[in-house]
């Protein structure tokens, strides 16, 4: 059975395609302004790298994220809280909180031992602690986003960043830069500060071990480390790219629509 | 707004619920009738009735912005309020002849204050609501209700006689009644119409003269009667929360495949539930009854949760409900912390449950669907 | 004793105690005044612990629920709220309290001092009460607060009253809210056996007088060129008449003492600061983190904190005649002239009209309205105090803070916004 995961989120764009339960081919693209060419042009790729001849050779597609109304190829589109989160445990099984951390919103889910949706929360009003966040960050910086990783990592003496939006919190950056601390203080601070809003967000959910990470800023290191401290449990790492834990859950549901499972 | 009702009745009212001033009230202006517009649920419109002047209760239906009113309101206030008093400022409200407030909450009773500093609207009066629902508030209010039919008599020059209230009391029950018929369809497993119908249905009854409304309703239920009904859900849900006018809104939820069938909203099923009794001797007490004991409360009476939670987990049980949603216009002390005690107590029910914030004026119909989307998905649906 | 909820209260006791020794230790200038407030404060959390481990019946209440009667009636109480400030002490554990609200899934724009006081009922931290009588003025959030105390198990059964406000302030209210001030009393004796005497109450309320008295004297002299109050005290009075020392002999020493040490300024023509040049109007209560502005503005701006909300609370004194005055005169107080209620309850003539006077009987030189995020009904009053600024032509500066969370606007960010204020006003 070869079925299709769609992912199609405002900075990139994702595909996964599953052959009897196994992933063979999964791509990830920089969004276009337009999803359905974003979607068409991600699946095209995946369908190509499976080696398989055209997307007709898919039994089922489903379609998530942002964009997933606007995959025209999709039998049906299904909530990218519920595909991260089948996706995540997927991949790791002992997972029973997942924090989805995409390019213009964060979600916090926690799930059952099947990889069900108990709970969830979402941040899409703000671009604090998304991609969006990283990325200006790291036009500020000057430093590309591995180097905000890697900055993270070496600081000390974190500094304290107290702006709640992520406009002033690029202000009281350059203000610190300008006073002479530290960059890698700096950095690590923002880590820090984007780590406490997420602990928030695990905490009004409620934290159940083991907790993973998903979505493009997942790869964060600095980011992952800062969220242990202020969780204090450890970040389970994904044995996957774990950007691509949304497109894994839409072809796993593809699968049980095919199964007549749901 | 698309639907699959057919009558005349039904497209009168969607209007009605759509715009601000219907053609309804532009024939009653235009007639040399005169207007009383009115805050919140728990006033006594049927005063206004009786004083022969149509009541109808302020909406910002149509607003596309604050940019007046943020000289007046923060924006830490709830946009309802905000919105309100923008349009007043624009002159959207200058077809009104009068406006009653009321202490409802901290965000809109400086909308009292405001008004009567910055428009010359001749008559702008503030009641006192009590905040329990005991015998002695309801003597308090008698009062309140009895000051409020003597200010109408003097500032528009007529005797509202107890005969008229009757009248008006009567009149008002019957839209209840009507009203109640409308949400027993939606018990069946068929509901021959839809939650975002439905509060375009209840919307309209604050903006016409309540006759007309009643012959609109009866015209409705007849058809609907007829109807099939609509069985092609993924799940019943309970809506409720703070000040929901737009149907907008509520299509946006159903967009999704799930269908409200009741709800508790202040512009919904709060309104008609009960209704005010018709044995009394007198008939201002009867009214201070109903509106402060006696009808559903919202969050702002004080010692009032069991009878609120009581009222839902009946609407869950007869209306089978599958899931609740709980909307909160944002800055809502009142439905902020509702929203954290039922959440909690729906849980032990094994209810699933939706906690929404939202502008007063629809924005973010992504997002909203996002969530929808997700917790139908999460209840299995 | 942690099952008993007397943890907290055990550790602001020790707290207040510590207190206590290092100010009678230190040379600091106003620590005569400090001193017994301190006292106060200590004898309460003492009363508060030894109540509960006796099984004594003990109400939460609040300071607007007519606290003579509590007094006369021997009741002891505490307020569910004052964790968060640990009495005007500075609450040691702020940021701890402040990061446990934040834990819970309660929306973040409503008061941060609710959401505190409603992580103290989750999180097992208050006393559980033989009864609760609650407030309902001023704000929506108080009551809100109080429905939402049904949702822990541990607080769903008790008994819970409280006063019911109506809007107006007229005879015809002031009538109704002492019938509702009556209704407490029974509740208070359905619940703790405890009756009320009129004798005792007369002698309660004629302290309380005398306290009140002192005080308006206190503010009179406020309005002196310079001021000779400091900011430090300013929470004294409320604290004692409505909180501690409520028709308490000791808190008529106080006063005394308060009212010697503003004379002594007056009658040598000095204020509190060396060299005044900016008398402001706080107008609202004092933040936790007041310590941190409060002396810079001395120090930066030689501003003083001339007059502010806890301060502001003229009214007349309780006629104790008979049962029927007194009880007319408490609901009066109650419902008009007591510290925050009298400020927000109502329409906006009641505010208005105190920013007048205030500004004209204190030359003010400037009014600011710091705008605590949990303020809804002042945040939608702002346009009508910055036109009654106007026509004062008295400058007006809305900040927009927390009283409670210094980290929403920080301290840094407050003194920034009223220094780029004052400069561009021309003052100081």
């Amino acid at each position: 059975m070869l079925v299709g995961g769609c992912d199609v989120g405002s900075a990139t764009g994702k595909a996964v395609v599953m052959k009897d339960g196994e992933i063979i081919s999964y791509v990830i693209i920089p969004s276009t302004t337009k999803p359905e060419v974003t979607a068409r042009t991600v699946m095209d790729e995946a369908i190509e790298k499976a080696g398989l001849s055209s997307i007709d050779d898919l039994d089922y597609i489903v379609g998530t994220g942002y964009g997933r109304l606007k995959v025209p190829f999709a039998n049906e589109n299904i909530s990218e809280i519920t595909c991260h989160a089948r996706g995540a445990h997927w991949l790791s099984p002992t997972v029973r909180t997942v924090v989805d951390i995409g390019g213009q919103d964060c979600k916090v889910m926690s799930i059952d031992e099947k990889g069900k949706v108990l709970e969830f929360v979402m941040n899409d009003r703000c671009a604090a602690g998304t991609g969006r966040f990283f990325e200006a960050m790291a036009r500020v910086l000057d430093c590309g986003l591995e180097g905000l990783s890697s900055l993270s990592l070496q600081g000390k003496n974190p500094s304290t960043i107290t702006s709640q939006c992520s406009v002033f919190a690029e202000s009281e950056v350059v203000t610190l830069i300008n006073e002479g601390m530290e960059l890698v203080d700096i950095v690590a601070g923002l880590h820090n500060s984007i780590a406490g809003r997420l602990n928030s967000m695990v905490r009004k959910v409620g934290l159940v071990e083991d907790l993973a990470l998903t979505g493009g800023c997942a790869k964060n290191d600095g980011l992952a480390k800062a969220l242990e401290e202020k969780l204090g449990v450890a970040v389970k790492k994904l044995p996957q790219d774990p950007q691509i834990a949304g497109a894994i859950g839409a072809a796993l549901i593809a699968e049980e629509k095919l199964n007549g499972q749901s | 707004m698309e639907t699959r009702i057919q009558s005349k009745a039904f497209q009168e009212l969607s209007q009605a619920a759509e715009t601000l001033v219907n053609p309804a009230i532009q024939d009653w202006k235009g007639q040399g009738s005169k207007v009383v517009g009115y805050f919140c649920s728990a006033m006594p419109e049927e005063v206004i009735t009786a004083a022969g002047l149509l009541p109808f209760r302020m909406r910002a239906t149509g607003s596309t912005g604050t940019d007046l009113s943020d000289t007046y309101f923060s924006s830490i206030n709830c946009s309802f309020p905000r919105h309100c008093f923008n349009i007043a400022l624009q002159g959207g409200f200058d077809f009104l002849d009068g406006v009653v407030c009321m202490n409802s909450c901290d965000n809109v009773r400086r909308i009292y204050d405001n008004w009567k500093r910055q428009l010359p609207t001749t008559l702008v009066h503030i009641m006192s609501l009590p905040r329990k629902t005991g015998e002695p508030q309801v003597e308090w209010f008698r009062d309140e209700v009895a000051n409020l039919k003597q200010l109408l008599e003097k500032h528009f020059d007529i005797e509202i006689t107890d005969e008229r209230l009757w009248y008006a009391i009567k009149l008002h029950n019957e839209t209840r009644r009507l009203q109640r018929k409308l949400y027993d369809l939606r018990k069946a497993d068929n509901p021959p119409i839809t939650g975002t119908e439905a509060l375009a249905v209840t919307v309209a009854g604050t903006a016409m003269p309540k006759e007309r409304y009643n012959q609109l309703l009866r015209e409705l239920l007849n058809e609907l009667s007829e109807s099939p009904g609509n069985a092609d859900y993924r799940a019943r849900l309970l809506l409720m929360g703070g000040i929901l006018d737009d149907p907008a809104y509520v299509k946006v939820i159903e967009s999704q495949g799930g269908l409200v069938v009741t709800d508790s909203l202040c512009f919904g099923s709060r309104m008609l539930w009960n209704d005010i009794d018709e044995g009394a001797s007198d008939p201002i007490a009867a009214l201070a009854q109903y509106y402060v004991a006696d009808r559903p409360s919202c969050p702002r009476m004080f010692g009032d949760y069991e009878r609120r939670i009581g009222l839902v987990r009946d609407m869950i049980r007869d209306f089978k409900v599958d899931g609740v949603i709980l909307e909160r216009l944002a800055f809502c002390d009142h439905w902020g912390f509702e929203q954290f005690t039922i959440e909690n107590d729906l849980k032990d029910d094994n209810v699933p449950c939706l906690i929404m914030d939202r502008e007063y004026i629809m924005s973010g119909v992504g997002q909203l669907r996002t969530r929808v989307q997700a917790f139908l998905e999460t209840m299995g649906r | 004793m942690v099952d008993k909820g007397l943890e907290r209260t055990i550790a602001e006791r020790d707290h207040f105690e510590f207190l206590l020794k290092f100010l009678e230790e230190s040379p600091y200038e106003t620590s005569h005044l400090l001193i017994p407030l301190v006292k106060a404060n200590l004898d309460h959390y003492k009363d508060t612990v030894r109540y509960i481990e006796e099984g004594k019946p003990i109400i939460a209440s609040y300071f607007s629920n007519a606290p003579e009667i509590f007094t006369a009636m021997d009741i002891h109480w505490y307020c569910p709220v004052s964790a968060a400030f640990a009495g005007a002490g500075a609450n040691p554990y702020l940021m701890n309290d402040l990061e446990g609200a934040d834990k819970l899934a309660v929306s973040s724009d409503i008061c941060t001092l609710l959401r505190m006081a409603m992580y103290y009922t989750e999180a097992g931290l208050l006393p559980r009460p033989t009864a609760i009588v609650g407030m309902i003025i001023p704000c929506d959030g108080i009551v809100a607060l109080h429905e939402a105390s049904r949702r822990s198990k541990e607080w769903r059964g008790i008994p819970m009253f409280a006063p019911d406000p109506p809007y107006f302030t007229d005879e015809r209210s002031i009538d109704y809210f002492a019938q509702e001030l009556r209704r407490m009393v029974d509740f208070l004796t359905e619940h703790t056996g405890q009756k009320l005497d009129i004798g005792r109450l007369r002698e309660v309320v004629e302290v309380t007088n005398e306290q009140y008295q002192l005080w308006q004297e206190i503010n009179e002299l406020r309005r002196a060129v310079p001021c000779p109050f400091n900011w430090g005290v300013g929470g004294g009075p409320f604290a004692l008449t409505q909180n501690r020392w409520v028709g308490d002999p000791r808190g008529l020493e106080w006063f005394k003492a308060a009212l010697a040490d503003s004379e002594k300024l007056v009658k040598a023509g000095k204020g509190w600061l060396e060299n005044e040049r900016i008398r402001l109007l706080w107008f609202d209560v004092h933040p936790t983190w007041f310590f941190d502005l409060a002396p810079w503005l001395e120090e930066e701006w030689k501003a003083i904190i001339v007059m502010d909300m806890f301060s502001y609370c003229p009214y007349t004194l309780v006629d104790t005649s008979s049962e029927e005055t007194m009880f007319h005169d408490l609901a009066k107080r109650n419902l008009m002239d007591t510290t925050m209620i009298r400020q927000a309850v109502g329409v906006a003539d009641n505010f208005a009209s105190d920013l007048v006077r205030i500004v004209k009987d204190y030359k003010i030189d400037c009014v600011v309205w710091p705008a605590h995020m949990g303020h809804k009904d002042g945040a939608a009053s702002v346009g009508i105090m910055r036109e009654i600024c106007r026509d004062l032509g008295v400058p007006f500066l809305s900040i927009g803070i927390d009283t409670f969370d210094p980290r929403y606007t920080t301290p840094d960010e407050v003194k920034n916004t009223m220094s780029q204020f004052f400069t561009a006003m021309g003052l100081g």
